[in-house]
This record gives C-alpha cells, structure tokens and sequence, in this order.
C-alpha cells in the first residue's frame, strides 16, 4: 500500500488521502467475488488488482489529471474523495464488518515462531509484488518511462514520452497495489468501508520515514515501523506504541528532513 | 368605505362554527422527533445499527397504530439518527445537533461510554431525557437524573458470569481481559477484573488495545505469554472481538474463551470464523429464539429477523423496550415534557418486552437508573447459539 502511495507521489506529486478506500475497494472484490462467488482466491487477486487499478486510471483521468501540478488543490480533492468512497461504500455495502473466509488455513512453526499459512502467503505474495513493480520500472520501457516522468517531466515529453499516459498508468498502478493490498488482507482481517482509515496512516508515516517518492524507501520505512510497533507493544501500552511511530517520524525528519532514503 | 359582510354570511358562519364546537375538539396531529445517536460505522457499528433497528420497529409501530396519544394531542414519531463513530467529540457534536438543532427533548439510544459522557454534558442541563446501552459506570450517577441504561452493564453481569463459570469450569483459573482503550473498555475491565479477583481467579492481563485496530499479533503475542486458560474480549465490539479470537486460534491458543459484552454472538462467528468463535460464553446476549426468553422478545425476534434478515442481539430487544417505556410514560404523564415524564418513570410500574420493568442500581451508581431484567449465559456451538442457563444479577434479586 504505502509503495502505491510513493509511487503516485513520485510520478503525480499527488499526495493521495483516498489511497485508503483503494485499497478498501480491493478488499470488497475479494468479498465479493472469493467470499459470495467462490471465484479462485488466487484469481480473485488479479481481478482486485484489475478491477481497482482500472478504478485508479478512471479517478485519473475525470478527476486528477486536472489538478497537476496544483498539488495544495489535489490534496483537497483527495480527501473529498476519500469522503465519497467512503459514503459510497457505506450506502452499497452497509457498514458492518463483513468476514472474508481464510483461503489458506492453519499455521507454520519456525524455531518457535508462529505464523498463521494466510500471513504467509500475504508476506510471499508483497515479496513477489515488490520484486515485479522493481523489475518493471527498472527495465520494461514502460516502467523507465515513469522513472523518467517522475524525474523531470519536462524533459521526458522533449523525448516523446507521452505524459498523460504515463501519469494515467502510474496512479492505476499506484491504486492497483493498494487494491492487491486490500485483497490479501480481506481474508486475514474483516472487510469495512472504514478499513483503509488506519492503514492510509501507516502508510504515509512509512513514506515519509523512508522518503517521499522513494520505492526502496518505502519498503525500509515498512520494516522500522512495523519493528518499532511490534517489540513496542511488548514493553509499552498501545496508546503509547501508536504515539511511537510519530515520534520516529518526527525524530528522523529532524535529523534526516527528506527521509531515510529520500532524494532532496 | 369599509364592506360590510352580509346578513347571510355571518349566519352561515356562526352556524358552521356551532357545529364544530358542538362536538368533541379532534386532537391536533404533531409530530415528536426523538434523538438516536450511536457508532452507525466503524468497527462498533453493530451496536448503532440495532440501536436503531429497535427503535426504528417500536417507532413505526406507534405510527401505524395512528401516533401517539398523549393528551390532547396526536403525535407521530420522527426518528432523528446522527453518526458518532464511537468517538466522543463526534458524540457531543452530533447531539448539539440534536438538542438545539432539532430540538428533540428525548435521545433513547446510544452505545459506547465515552460517547456517552461528552453527550451527557448537554444532555443533562438541558434536561434532555437520555436512555442508552453504553457501560461506562459514570454514565448514571445522582448529578444525571434524566439519564437511563436500558441494557445490564458489566457491574451487573461479570459477578455471575464468573461465578457460573468457576462452578462449572473449574479447570479456568488464569483469565486475560482486554478492552478497547477507551471509558467503556477501562470501566469494564475494571468490573470484570474486581470480579474475578473476588472469586480468586488469577488475571494474567489487564490489557487494552486502540478502536480500528485490525493487527492483534503483537498485544496477543504479550497476552498468550502469559499463558491464561481463558481470555476475556470484555468490552470489544464483535469486529474485533471477533479478530481477536480469529489471531488468538492462529498463534496456538486453545482456552476457553469469553465476551462478557457479547450482546450478540452472531454477529463474532461472522467475523472470527465459525472455529475461532467456537465455545465463546456470553452472559450479555439475549437468545431471542430460546426458550429463556418470553413469547413477547420472541415475537419481537422473529419480526425483527422478518424485517432487517438478521437476529437481534440484545441491544436492539434493549432500545426497542426503552422506545416502548418512554412514550408509555409520556402518554401517562399527558405530557411530552421530561420533568413530568421523569416523575412518572421512576414512581408507576410499565410492562415491557422484559416482562414487568424493574430500574434499579442505587447500590452501585447511587441513583435507581438501571433497567433490569434476568441475564441468560449462552454457548457459541458449531455455529449456533445455545442458552445454558439464566441467573439473576444480585440488584434484581434484591428487587
């Protein structure tokens, strides 16, 4: 989730606050189409990254194309839109939890560690995530050509790089990660309209920690956080470990203002 | 030069007025808009949504029996329902809204103890009257008299909950308690762990988490550590009651489980999972198929389930009965204003879905404000909820 969000901002200068109900959206298709249809778990994946990538082109396209470069006027309408995928979902959806059936069951025990097989699977599956969307923007042409639009995009169109569509990609990208997020998590939490509230946090503290528009980034602001949350809540109250997780934001930009390993 | 109106027409007016007031006045139709807030989203959004289910069914039933007829007057009911998400600020906006917005002088129904406080401070000066399920102990106290529980809290469930199960399950004696970190978390743990220590089980963990948390891998990580033979998901709504039970089965827990404000096991089975919900007692729900309960909250039941697809837990059977015994005491008193309602309320006796209503809870909050009635101790089995036994909370067998 937080890689689609860096990768959105990097390429969009969006910083985007409906990221969360992305990755909600994913969530309902797993419900929908694994939990109500008996769609294949593994095929429901693809169809949630599918379906919420296509929904991220289409809020590009009506919606943010519009604004770039505006990224103050961005900002505000990504929480409006937040707002309206939340009521929206709310209204088709109702609000009360709905439980996604584990695709996988039972657990694994390594050296005394215990994982369920369902968190597993969601560990292997961002791993392999992670290591596509590195593959993909290191050599597919495609991929090079949103680096380049993320790194000057003004000398990426003098090159024929067709902006828009790039940028179009890039937020379908960006939402398609959240909606995988969404689909691996449904069967391992419940499903909510709210679900994407907390996660968007989290999310933006990674990022930030990590650096904005940094995958790598990213993916090491992921490990602190959930290192400093995890052992945090063996020794302090969970009131105190949420407040941590800001502290360490706070205490990294202070040293380090644009992130681990942000670029200025 | 002034008309003046002719012979012919004043008679027929005075006529026509004759005829009118030869008979009886009809009562003048009004309208009562009564307040309802709740967490109608979010993860204790079952909570909201039975609270307004039971007063919505007790509400259209006075309206398509013609209103309600209290003195002179006729009124029909508008439901006015605003969302606090289980947050206290939104709580204390949401009814100023109602207080002053729409002036409503009756709030039956919310839930969460936090939310029920910030309401409180507007609630009580305005002498708005207040009836809820929400189990924070401050929530009734002598300073608030127009303010109801019309569902049994923790003080008076977890003393015969844990009695039943020390008598029956013996083997449970090191008991995890955890809570969301929050006025109804805190007061229920609170209640359950005097509870416990009075009948000399050995609690292992006190604990809290935060509302909206989905991950409980670290805090049960802690708790099962600690090895308990049970654990108690005290005051968490049945989201993450539910996810608990669901992670506490995948890091290898296999103990008795509990959800002392388990006001409706169906809804944690949804959530965890038939397995994971397995055996969970709750002494906070009411069965309304069982045998327990009387023909009324069956009747109840089952045009609940008719209506909305879904089995009541308590809650809804909680609201839909306050709903009921307000607007008789408003009918009684002939007045739809709070001070003379209150009076009626706490002197004259009204029948409910419960049977005869009881208030009591001087003893414990210093003010009879508590709506009481037998609690039934149920059993998740295979997917099903099975009713054990019924006990009396010691404030009704006082009664």
């Amino acid at each position: 989730m937080a890689l689609g969000l860096t990768l959105i901002f990097s390429i969009l200068d969006i910083i985007n606050f409906a990221h969360g109900e992305f990755y909600m959206l994913g969530g309902y298709v797993t419900y929908y189409a694994f939990a109500v249809f008996g769609v294949n778990y593994f095929l429901t994946l693809g169809l949630a990254v599918l379906v919420v990538g296509g929904a991220g082109v289409l809020a590009e396209r009506v919606v943010f194309r519009h604004l770039r470069g505006k990224t103050l006027n961005a900002f505000i309408v990504s929480l409006g839109l937040l707002w309206v995928l939340q009521a929206s979902a709310q209204l088709s959806f109702g609000v009360l939890d709905k439980s996604v059936p584990s695709a996988v069951s039972g657990i694994v025990r390594v050296f005394g560690l215990v994982i369920s097989r369902e968190r597993l699977v969601v560990i292997v599956t961002a791993c392999a995530l992670i290591t596509a969307l590195y593959l993909f923007l290191k050599f597919a042409r495609t991929g090079q050509a949103m680096r380049a639009v993320a790194q000057d995009p003004d000398a990426a169109a003098l090159q024929g790089i067709n902006i828009e569509a790039v940028s179009a990609l890039g937020f379908g990208v960006g939402c398609a990660l959240a909606g995988a997020a969404g689909a691996l998590l449904a069967p391992v939490f419940a499903v909510s309209p709210t679900m994407g509230a907390l996660p968007v946090v989290k999310a933006f503290i990674i990022i930030i920690v990590g650096g904005m528009g940094s995958l790598p980034g990213a993916v090491l602001g992921g490990l602190l956080l959930g290192a400093v949350e995890g052992i945090g809540t063996l020794f302090m109250t969970s009131a105190a470990v949420n407040m941590l997780g800001f502290l360490v934001v706070i205490a990294i930009l202070l040293v380090r203002p644009r992130g681990l390993l942000g670029v200025a | 030069m002034t008309p003046r109106p002719s012979l012919a027409i004043l008679i027929v007016l005075a006529v026509a007025l004759a005829v009118v007031g030869a008979g009886p006045a009809p009562a003048a139709e009004k309208t009562l808009a009564i307040g309802l807030l709740g967490p109608l989203s979010g993860g204790a959004a079952s909570y909201g949504v039975e609270l307004q289910r039971g007063a919505e069914m007790r509400a259209d039933e006075i309206n398509k029996a013609g209103g309600l007829k209290i003195g002179g007057d006729v009124y029909k009911i508008k439901l006015v329902a605003y969302d606090h998400k289980a947050q206290a600020a939104d709580a204390a906006t949401a009814t100023n809204k109602l207080v002053f917005q729409d002036k409503v002088k009756y709030i039956i129904g919310n839930a969460v103890g936090a939310t029920c406080n910030a309401a409180q401070t507007i609630t009580e000066p305005n002498k708005v009257m207040f009836s809820f399920v929400c189990w924070g102990t401050a929530n009734l106290a002598p300073e608030k008299p127009y303010s109801f529980r019309s569902m049994l809290s923790q003080w008076e469930l977890a003393e015969p909950f844990y009695r039943w199960v020390k008598e029956n399950h013996p083997r449970v004696k090191r008991v995890a308690v955890i809570s969301p970190n929050d006025t109804s978390g805190k007061d229920t743990n609170t209640a359950v762990v005097k509870a416990l220590k009075a009948l000399a089980f050995e609690v292992t963990a006190d604990e809290y988490y935060e509302r909206g948390t989905k991950d409980f891998y670290p805090v049960l990580t802690k708790l099962l550590a600690q090895k308990p033979d049970m654990i108690d998901v005290a005051a968490a709504p049945a989201g993450e009651a539910g996810l608990i039970l669901k992670q506490a089965m995948e890091l290898g827990f296999k103990g008795a489980k509990g959800w002392t404000a388990g006001t409706n096991p169906f809804t944690i089975i949804g959530v965890a999972g038939r397995e994971a919900a397995e055996g969970v007692w709750s002494p906070a729900n009411i069965n309304v198929k069982s045998e327990h309960v009387n023909s009324a909250v069956r009747k109840f039941g089952e045009a609940y389930e008719k209506r909305y697809g879904e089995v009541p837990g308590v809650i809804a059977v909680a609201n839909f009965a306050a709903f009921d015994v307000f607007t008789q005491a408003m009918q009684r008193a002939g007045s739809v204003e709070t001070d003379r309602v209150l009076e009626v309320l706490t002197k004259e006796r009204f029948e409910t879905v419960w049977g005869p209503l009881v208030i009591g809870g001087k003893e414990t909050y210093g003010i009879d404000r508590q709506f009481l009635y037998p609690l039934v101790i149920s059993e998740v089995r295979e997917g099903k909820i099975v009713d054990l036994t019924q006990v009396l909370p010691a404030a009704l067998k006082k009664k």
